[in-house]
């Protein structure tokens, strides 16, 4: 089965993209979206190429929740921290 | 197979911790905090399936649940008080 390693690699290769990301960029909210976007598909890639792995047994339906939770919190909890740092006064540069 | 993925995870870890360690903002500790949490649920998951241990499956989702909850908690928390 060849698609798994592809899955699980393309996984690793966002989420370190999206730690670079959030690494280089110059202000929170930028961080704040390249983390989110690596973070959420990242999570979902390895979760799939997981699932491939595991094949048909109750693994699946762990591996199933964890993804859907993952997918579906990721960016609420990005919303969360925006919205804070908005509400915060946090503006960007341009605009202060 | 040795746990080359579980590996390469725990080294697309080390940006969050930066952020976590020395975020220049408040925003930034909370972000990275939760960039932690996944990369460390994902962990968890692959060494459940990939290493056969599979009670490390429930750990993980229960790792992601509150990790959720501590990252939208001091969002919300952070956002009305003082720091």
């Amino acid at each position: 089965m060849i698609a798994s390693p592809v899955l699980l690699s393309l996984g690793v290769f966002l989420l370190l993209v999206g730690g670079i990301g959030s690494l280089r960029f110059g202000d929170p909210y930028s961080r704040l979206q390249a983390a989110g976007v690596g973070d959420v598909g990242g999570a979902a890639l390895v979760v799939i190429g997981l699932a491939l792995k595991a094949g048909w047994s109750w693994e699946l339906g762990v591996l199933g929740a964890l993804g859907a939770l993952l997918l579906f919190t990721g960016p609420v909890a990005t919303h969360a921290v925006a919205k804070g740092a908005f509400l915060r006064r946090h503006r960007p540069k341009e605009e202060r | 197979m040795m746990a080359i993925y579980q590996a390469l995870i725990l080294a697309t870890a080390v940006p969050p911790l930066w952020r976590l360690w020395r975020g220049p903002t408040f925003w930034d500790r909370v972000a990275g905090a939760n960039g932690l949490n996944v990369r460390v649920a994902l962990v968890l998951a692959l060494e459940g399936v990939l290493g056969g241990r599979a009670v490390l499956l429930d750990v993980a989702l229960a790792y992601a649940l509150l990790g959720f909850l501590g990252a939208v908690l001091l969002a919300r928390f952070g956002e009305r008080g003082e720091r």
